[in-house]
């Protein structure tokens, strides 16, 4: 069993590879269409991407209404977890279950009612509209990665500031606050990755005005196959490549530095 | 000075639940105090409302004459060490002893060399760049000692602090806290449940149980005099046998198993009272045969237990499981499933009341 | 150290509320108000009746389109699990670097968008990619249609969806104890009996954790089956945009999300009576 385990795991392996990095020769390819070994390679697609307007813009909309979105994703999921974590009362686990909620309705469903919602108040084809549904969207996985971190954290080391005569607004800003930055910090990546990708609501909500980069890429795919897919399909598998191996290398580097000696025993 | 920290009338409910019931006490300036008692018996719930983390449903704390049930845990400069010793990850040892002086406006050169003091004097000497991950549990504890104590604060708090010690750091960290304590003159309370600890520490030690004191006297006391069998039962090892007084005036007590006892206790009893008789383990002698001028029983041995230079045997005389702490020289004479005596003197006898 | 201190906090407060205040607001205009518009518009587009219901339930197109959906996202399911397993099972029983590369891909993977992973798999299987090119010189004359078929769809939601299944088994695979696994040798288990007995019934809960999040999310999946399926063999949430975009068909369309919703919560309401919802993402 062991044995056909492990080879299976090998294809699957290259199952899982191989659309990853195919991507990568693609985007140096000078052919015009969908080609696969390149007839001959160029940077053209390159200097497409970075110069077309059509492209760029919704780049640039994408980041930006990804970087709102954090904003207002943690603004309202700090404190509502806080109050979740730290807090017993009636209703709580109602509360619970709601904040997970946007995550159990498919994304058509949304898309649906923000399209049709949307459009009565004039939100559709804005930016504003894309960040208020992408908020919706974050606030489970913000709150389920910071509630993680939140559980975890030590209250005695509010108690310590406190006896130390920290009141409670220094002790919050000089020791909750710094401990909990590396799990605002992932909460805060994982919204923003999940408004950068978000496709099926931006495609309803977007329009021409607010088009994100997933909405584009989704047209020119059905479309035309844009042969400046791959090129960016590359930028971001660099992107997700150097995000997820900075911090292994970081974990690499630090291990390395001398360790301090433990004496022996306390002196 | 006297009553320098003073609790009245503690109360403290959850719901139906009483968590403390009436609890008074005074300790003295410079008094190292500890809370002793089993899990759940109120030491840790008074600790937390004296540091005024939990709110006391009745009752008053006062420090030096002044209430200080209305301030807020950071209003009452109180230090206190934890029991997992809550050092803050993101700062270095000295930073961390500097928090409680930035706390209170001192300057960061003339606090931090402050706190570079205080590490030095809980020996800590250089260690001060160092985060606490990157010390040992027994440093980790001298830094949270030296945040405690740093900003001279009127009582110093020790929640279980040697609780996650293995047994030799454990020990001489008791000495350290110990003598630092002495040096500085700071009125301490000390919460544990290991009561070796409690001896050996402590000016005066306060056993708690379902919520109440149930005795505060100096540690010799709290042993050869406890005033209830639950007191005598926690602290070391007891035999404990249910009597009933003959004659007050003649000092002399039965046991339905037993039989008639003398004893030296000079409380005052009445006759016909039903008492509990405690008799320590090392205060009985083993013989093959009964000793004239003192109390022998028959007892059969069940189980000896060797530690080297002693031995505990356990047996049972009548229906009364007993237990005899010997010399390890002693405990060759006797195997165990033998009968032998067991004898001692009516000044090992300790009459408990309660 | 008598009570844990946790416990001991106070009960009456009115800070959670002002603190929850915010995101339930939002959450009740953004969220649940668009969710009600759709459920609204189901019965009340164009006019105040049954009739989407009756249509959508009815409808020999729909019935297909239901059914279609269903076998397809059980089938990802289904490819999911035997391709995630052994997968999961290298990674579990490899050497920390081999398993920390395989580690590296799968998140890779993972955080990889859809759409990327999409195009990805028109390059591979469209007619002038490397599949069609080795079926060529094994001497297929006329090499299949590959792109836009069921075949192209299913084969990218398995690798797109892969990576969800191959982490639930991988968690509950590295917590097993090897020690419960060589006292079954001891006691005689060998081969696959050791597997069907032993070491399958210990990763049940992550492949019922892996399964049920893998078909949740084909259920509903709009990106990869638009764009790589065949147009005659929509998936619900393609139906869905197809008449919303196409037709301005609201009623129609609302009345499939509500029932591909209420699906899908009936789903993850068992699961989370069983296991609880915040164990389903990790």
């Amino acid at each position: 069993m062991n044995t056909f385990m492990r080879w299976a795991g090998f294809v699957v392996v290259l199952f899982i590879a191989a659309p990853l990095v195919i991507v990568v020769p693609m985007s140096f390819s000078n052919a015009s269409s969908l080609q696969f070994p390149p007839p001959g390679y160029w940077l053209g697609y390159y200097r497409a991407y970075f110069t077309s307007v059509d492209w760029l813009i919704p780049t640039w909309n994408s980041i930006l209404i990804a970087t709102a979105t954090t904003i207002l994703t943690m603004a309202l999921v700090v404190p509502a977890t806080f109050a979740l974590v730290r807090h017993k009362f009636r209703g709580k686990g109602f509360a619970d279950l709601m904040m997970l909620m946007p995550m159990a309705v498919p994304h058509i469903v949304m898309a649906v009612g923000y399209y049709s919602y949307f459009g009565d108040l004039g939100l559709v084809h804005s930016h504003l509209g894309v960040i208020l549904a992408h908020t919706c969207l974050s606030v489970p996985i913000a709150f389920l990665v910071l509630s993680a971190n939140l559980k975890g954290f030590d209250r005695n080391l509010e108690r310590a500031a406190q006896s130390l005569g920290a009141s409670p607004a220094k002790t919050f800003l000089h020791v909750t606050l710094p401990i909990l930055r590396p799990g605002l910090v992932i909460s805060s990546l994982f919204a923003f990755i999940q408004s950068f990708d978000e496709t099926v609501v931006a495609i309803f909500i977007s329009g021409r005005d607010a088009e994100t980069l997933p909405r584009k890429m989704f047209d020119s795919i059905r479309q035309e196959a844009d042969p400046v897919i791959a090129v960016i399909s590359t930028l971001l598998f660099f992107v997700v490549l150097i995000g997820i191996a900075a911090p292994y290398f970081a974990s690499a580097l630090r291990s390395r530095a001398p360790k301090p000696s433990r004496p022996a025993g306390a002196h | 000075m006297t009553n320098y920290l003073q609790l009245s009338n503690i109360t403290k409910t959850y719901g139906h639940f009483t968590a403390l019931d009436d609890v008074s006490l005074s300790v003295d300036k410079g008094e190292f105090v500890t809370f002793l008692g089993p899990s759940g018996s109120g030491k840790t719930t008074t600790l937390m409302i004296i540091a005024g983390f939990e709110k006391a449903s009745g009752g008053t704390v006062e420090i030096g004459g002044q209430s200080i049930s209305q301030l807020a845990p950071h209003e009452r400069n109180i230090g206190i060490v934890f029991q997992n010793y809550a050092l803050f990850p993101h700062k270095t040892a000295v930073e961390n002893v500097y928090f409680p002086l930035q706390m209170r406006g001192v300057s960061r050169v003339q606090g931090l060399r402050q706190a570079e003091d205080m590490l030095s004097l809980v020996g800590l000497k250089g260690f001060g760049h160092r985060h606490p991950k990157e010390l040992s549990g027994g440093q980790q504890q001298r830094v949270a000692l030296a945040r405690a104590l740093v900003f001279e604060p009127s009582l110093l708090l020790l929640d279980e602090p040697l609780g996650a010690l293995d047994k030799n750091l454990r020990e001489q960290m008791q000495i350290e806290i110990k003598r630092i304590q002495r040096s500085l003159g700071v009125t301490t309370i000390f919460v544990t449940h290991d009561q070796s600890e409690a001896m050996s520490m402590s000016d005066r030690i306060v056993v708690f149980e379902k919520g109440a004191i149930e005795q505060a006297a100096p540690p010799l006391d709290i042993y050869h005099r406890p005033k209830t069998s639950f007191v005598a039962a926690f602290i070391g090892e007891s035999n404990l046998i249910p009597a009933t007084i003959t004659s007050a005036a003649a000092k002399t007590a039965e046991s339905p198993t037993l039989g008639a006892f003398d004893y030296a206790s000079t409380d005052v009893l009445t006759d016909g009272q039903k008492v509990t008789l405690l008799i320590r383990p090392e205060h009985i002698k083993l013989s093959r045969n009964p000793i004239e001028d003192r109390k022998n029983v028959s007892m059969v041995v069940e189980t000896i237990v060797n530690y080297g230079d002693n031995a505990l045997v356990i047996g049972r005389a009548g229906d009364i499981p007993m237990r005899v702490r010997v010399l390890g020289a002693d405990v060759v004479i006797i195997r165990e499933g033998e009968e032998c005596y067991i004898n001692w003197t009516p000044d090992a006898v300790f009459v408990i009341t309660r | 150290m008598g009570m844990s201190l946790s416990k001991l906090t106070e009960k009456t407060n009115i800070w959670p509320w002002l603190l929850l205040a915010p995101l339930g607001i939002y959450m009740l205009i953004f969220f649940v108000v668009p969710l009600a518009e759709v459920a609204i518009m189901s019965f009340t587009e164009p006019k105040v009746s049954l009739a989407n219901y009756q249509k959508v339930l009815t409808g020999a197109l729909y019935q297909r389109v239901f059914l279609n959906t269903f076998m397809t996202a059980a089938f990802v399911t289904l490819c999911c699990l035997l391709v995630g397993y052994p997968l999961a099972y290298l990674m579990a029983h490899s050497k920390p670097r081999t398993a920390m590369l395989i580690l590296l891909l799968v998140t890779m993977s993972f955080w990889t968008s859809f759409l990327v992973r999409t195009y990805s798999w028109m390059v591979l299987l469209g007619n002038n990619g490397p599949l069609i090119a080795f079926l060529q010189m094994m001497g297929v004359d006329k090499p299949p249609q590959l792109l836009f078929t069921r075949f192209s769809s299913t084969l990218a939601m398995v690798h797109i969806l892969a990576p969800y299944m191959i982490m639930n088994i991988y968690t509950v695979m590295k917590k097993i104890d090897p020690a419960l696994i060589r006292s079954a040798e001891s006691l005689g288990a060998r081969g696959w009996s050791l597997f069907r007995h032993v070491y399958l019934p210990l990763t049940a809960p992550g492949i019922a954790n892996g399964s049920v999040l893998v078909f949740v999310i084909c259920l509903g999946f709009y990106v990869t089956p638009v764009l790589l399926g065949s147009p005659r063999e929509q998936m619900i949430a393609g139906l869905i945009g197809h008449q919303i975009e196409e037709f301005l068909a609201f009623g129609l369309g609302s009345a499939m999300a509500i029932i591909l919703l209420v699906v899908t919560l009936i789903i993850l309401t068992i699961y989370h009576r069983r296991f609880g919802l915040d164990k389903l993402w990790g």
